[in-house]
């Protein structure tokens, strides 16, 4: 017999110790006088067969509980293929409860658990200023270049930090241009993240002076435009209308900064210190904020220790710098952290709503086992009688539902693959780790200790109540009578529990419903329909800053004299996401720089607000006449007039914006216009102060086109597309979408969790019905005996009906109860979830209350008729 | 098979020898050999323990931390497996001893009965 390692020395022990047994009894006989030789066959005769002993003696090892686990299982699942009804349901309810939590947890291992694809990513942490302005959230921001090469230059907690921003190229390949995402970043970016380039060499620090224009390309934009050769390094690359040196290639699963798309390029800060046209490099503008910035801890240095020092650096800067950085502190997040942002309140709920699925489906499991233990409690009797010890009933009744759960955490795997692959496809891509979910080992470990452990959470009580059947009671017919009432309150209790989870859940999906049709629902302020959006990128190298100005005069011209087409620019579009801020000063009111007010910005074209159908409630619309050469104006909204311009006329008020482009001096602007809110990044933000500029009085980023039309949105298109490429073949027209889609995509994340939750919440409506007509069929079949006396002796059957029913309410009841005092306690956790639902909405709870009563009388009903058709004489035959 | 023979013979000894076993080694430490040559000495040579139940025995109780056991030198300088009763072996073997008055008087009892058996 081979023996396991562990087991080889108490073999030998074994063997040390048969061979002493035998020496003692052979010295024995020696010294009785017997001879050695007949004393050794004596004794040997005696002992017997030594391989057999040490084998018996072997089986005390351990092997006893292993062997008789083996039997159990066989057992149970002999006894399971004997009801193959009983079998599938308990599998079916518990691989769902299985499968939704695997499911989930495989998202949440994708997004929160599994460490960033970087050497040592614990090091990793994000580095963002703080507005310390009075009024401000204290939430991570963006930094400036000046103020990350000060805390590159002066921080010595990091063994490198590094800062990057997106960027959008225009790629000039085979004579088309490819408008392709990429990243402006600094020289040691890729040092700092510890991802070497595959091919070719990274930056050096000497690449980040203006004029060195070098690139290192992504993998995929390497195969699919360079056809994967070596020879591409050291060829020239024009983006943007420039020539770029390609000098190295990223490997394929490199992906930083992490966005939807993902940056294909990635070019040094040299792009950022141009001089740009009347005004300085953005490298040394300490005010503009736009970069973000990763550092790698040094070993041995704490998050907190590094926190202290930037501190101490940008109360430094604060000093030195009063006027751009007198109000801005520093923030540092552990990098993961970071991106998980937001998703991790969302992420909670969800895995809270899957538990309850999960406790659901144990409950109901744990209540099929004590209708089957009932059942059965005459063969366990017997086996009482028969000398089997309770312990050893007890952990025979637990192999079957290790057996039940086993099989279930199978069928719930191959859902959770299922589930997974439908969740990728719908998910909301901006979620690091969305795109990457699968169902790995630490998956697979957790599913098998959640099912064991469930295994034993469903399993312990029917099985404890399984074996206290009196042995006696296994010649007697009354033996399920005792045993039966207290199983019958403990059922009971059970599905008023799991009542009360599935109100919770209902209530939790109600509320996020609701909120979610409120927030699509909500005004934008702007008509979303019938309005095509575009983008294009005017390379500066062929336009300085006035024929830019130029070109989009002429586009607008263009596009807007033609019939059925009303056509403008903004940037940012509302709704991609993005937003502008910028301080001001108004007239009249000297506040040092560091204190100045900032508001929600936005470049706009000709006729903006009429052709965004956004009201205007004072003055007038831009116009083409808003032109460089005009004098300087803006518009405000409501919010803001109300918060800076409060007692006067808004009109004619003047306000300096920190924004110049072809003046000496920053200029003051005449507000000319105050035009109703409307919502800028998302649907749920709260009205902002918000100032609104001609984009030819100081056009700082590309615009985008937006076109208002009734025809199909595929011609307008058509349209843009002639226009554009008739002025400048060069150009590539890029993020051609409807407004609407800018609607749907920022409300993706919000309907991917409200679809989710309600999905988990029918669920749990539909187990919770399952289990009531699970315990009302149970009672009911107990109470045959009853119904036919009553019927017998004269009751009626609406009246037999009604006790039925009535009971089944009065369990529906309390669940309804404690389930509605939990979800009152706990629906404050959805937030921000919620869009302006109060978490104790009155609808919502008196609806679900309706509802959760409609399913227990529905799953009542038919074993209520049931018991209104027992025939009286059968029922008393029965006995 | 042989082995199944045995372990149908362990069964049916269990509680006794088990009790034996505990009972024997009240007096002190002592090795497998020792036991059965203890239980047949007091025994008068009625009850022979087989080895194929004894150490089966033995190891069982072991494993129920009833007792215990160590390698020790014996005088005649040979290395033996000695088992020693624990406190839990001690309770034990209350348990057991008074399991078996009960059942050998209510044994002695039905024996002693001469009379009707009521119906």
């Amino acid at each position: 017999m081979k023996l396991p390692l562990w087991r080889r020395g108490q073999d030998r022990e074994l063997d040390e110790e048969i061979e002493s047994h035998l020496r003692l009894e052979i010295a024995d006989r020696v010294a009785r006088g017997e001879p050695q030789d007949e004393a050794a066959r004596a004794a040997r005769r005696r002992f017997g067969n030594v391989t057999v002993v040490k084998e018996v003696t072997r089986d005390m090892w351990g092997w006893v509980g292993f062997e008789q686990f083996a039997h159990d299982v066989r057992y149970a699942l002999r006894a399971l293929r004997k009801s193959p009804g009983f079998a599938i349901v308990a599998i079916a309810t518990f691989a769902l409860g299985i499968g939704v939590n695997t499911a989930m947890f495989s998202v949440i291992n994708a997004v929160m658990l599994r460490p960033l694809p970087f050497p040592q990513p614990a090091q990793l942490v994000d580095v963002a200023e703080l507005d310390l302005r009075p009024g401000q959230p204290r939430v991570p921001g963006s930094a400036s270049w000046p103020n990350f090469f000060d805390w590159r230059t002066r921080a010595t907690s990091f063994s490198g930090v590094s800062a990057y921003h997106d960027s959008a190229f225009t790629m000039l390949v085979g004579g088309r241009s490819v408008h392709t995402p990429g990243a402006v970043v600094s020289a040691d970016f890729f040092t700092t993240l510890g991802v070497p380039p595959t091919l070719g060499r990274g930056f050096r620090a000497d690449e980040e002076r203006a004029g060195s224009d070098v690139v290192i390309l992504s993998d995929s934009l390497w195969r699919s435009e360079f056809g994967a050769a070596r020879s591409a390094i050291g060829s020239t690359l024009s983006l943007n209308g420039r020539p770029f040196t390609i000098i190295g290639v990223m490997p394929p699963a490199f992906r930083f900064p992490i966005r939807v798309p993902a940056p294909q390029l990635w070019v040094t800060v040299a792009d950022d210190a141009r001089a740009l046209p009347g005004d300085e490099p953005m490298t040394t503008q300490r005010g503009a904020h736009y970069i973000g910035v990763v550092g790698r801890l040094r070993p041995a240095v704490t998050l907190a220790a590094a926190r202290s020092e930037l501190d101490a650096i940008a109360a430094a800067l604060a000093r030195e710098h009063p006027d751009d950085n007198g109000t801005r502190g520093v923030m540092l997040t552990p990098e993961l952290d970071r991106l998980v942002g937001d998703t991790r309140r969302a992420l909670v709920v969800l895995v809270g709503a899957v538990a309850c699925v999960l406790l659901i489906a144990c409950v109901n499991l744990a209540n099929l086992l004590l209708a089957r233990g009932a059942g059965r409690s005459r063969e366990i009797a017997l086996r009482l009688a028969l000398g089997a010890s309770r312990r050893r009933v007890v952990l025979q009744l637990l192999a079957e539902s290790l057996v039940l759960a086993g099989a279930g955490t199978a069928a719930g795997l191959i859902l959770a693959s299922w589930c997974v692959r439908v969740l990728t496809t719908v998910a909301p891509t901006d979620v690091r780790g969305l795109d990457e979910v699968t169902i790995d080992s630490f998956v697979l470990a957790f599913t098998a200790a959640v099912g064991f452990l469930s295994a034993l959470a469903f399993g312990s009580a029917p099985a404890w109540l399984g074996s206290q059947t009196s042995p006696r009671s296994a010649a007697s017919d009354d033996g399920r009578t005792t045993a039966a009432r207290g199983q019958g309150r403990l059922r009971a209790a059970l599905v008023v529990a799991e009542t009360g989870l599935g109100v919770v859940l209902l209530v939790a999906a109600g509320l996020l419903v609701r909120g979610f049709y409120l927030l699509v629902h909500t005004d934008p302020g702007y008509d979303t329909t019938h309005v095509v959006t575009a983008k294009f990128n005017l390379p500066e190298q062929r336009y300085s800053y006035l024929k830019q100005i130029a070109f989009y005069d002429d586009l607008f011209a263009d596009l807007g004299a033609r019939p059925g087409l009303q056509v403008t620019g903004v940037a940012p579009m509302p709704l991609s996401g993005s937003r502008y801020t910028l301080s001001f000063e108004l007239a009249g009111a000297a506040v040092p720089q560091a204190r100045r007010p900032s508001a929600d910005f936005a470049l706009v074209g000709p006729v903006f607000f009429r052709t965004m159908q956004i009201p205007i409630v004072a003055g007038r619309d831009f116009t083409a006449a808003d032109s460089d050469s005009a004098p300087r104006v803006l518009a405000v909204n409501e919010t803001f007039a109300q918060m800076f311009l409060q007692g006067h006329d808004p009109i004619g008020q003047r306000v300096k914006l920190s924004l110049s482009t072809t003046e000496k001096e920053t200029p003051w602007r005449e507000v000319v216009a105050v035009v109703r809110d409307f919502k800028q990044k998302a649907l749920d933000e709260p009205s902002r102060p918000a100032f609104f500029v001609p984009y030819a009085q100081g056009l700082i980023s590309p615009m985008f086109i937006v076109a208002r039309t009734t025809d199909p949105p595929a011609r307008v298109i058509e349209q843009l597309r002639e226009a554009i490429g008739r002025r400048d073949p060069e150009l590539a027209l890029y993020d051609v979408r409807t407004l609407e889609e800018y609607v749907g995509r920022s409300v993706a994340a919000a309907r991917f969790q409200m679809l989710l939750l309600a999905l988990f919440a029918a669920l749990a409506l539909a187990l919770t019905a399952v289990g009531l007509y699970g315990v009302i069929a149970y009672g009911v079949a107990q109470r045959t005996r009853e119904f036919g006396i009553r019927l017998a002796l004269g009751a009626r059957p609406q009246e037999v009906m009604r006790l039925v029913l009535r009971g089944a309410m009065r369990m529906a009841g309390a669940g309804v109860a404690v389930g509605v005092v939990g979800a009152a306690l706990l629906t404050r956790l959805l937030g921000a979830a919620l869009y302006g639902v109060h978490p104790l909405d009155p609808v919502t709870f008196a609806l679900v209350i309706v509802s959760l009563f409609g399913v227990a009388l529905i799953a009542a009903f038919v074993p209520a008729r049931r018991a209104t058709r027992v025939d009286p004489m059968m029922a008393l035959r029965a006995e | 098979m042989p082995g199944q023979r045995y372990q149908n013979r362990i069964e049916l000894l269990q509680g006794t020898l088990d009790l034996l076993i505990l009972q024997t080694l009240q007096w002190g430490p002592r090795h497998g050999y020792g036991i059965s040559q203890a239980i047949a000495a007091v025994s008068a040579d009625v009850l022979k323990v087989d080895t194929g139940s004894l150490y089966p025995a033995l190891h069982r109780l072991e494993r129920q931390k009833w007792i215990r056991a160590e390698w020790t030198t014996s005088e005649r300088n040979q290395r033996t497996r000695v088992y020693e009763l624990t406190r839990a072996g001690r309770a034990q073997l209350l348990h057991e001893r008074s399991r078996w008055e009960q059942l050998s008087a209510a044994i002695g009892s039905v024996l002693a009965h001469s009379g009707e058996i009521p119906s």
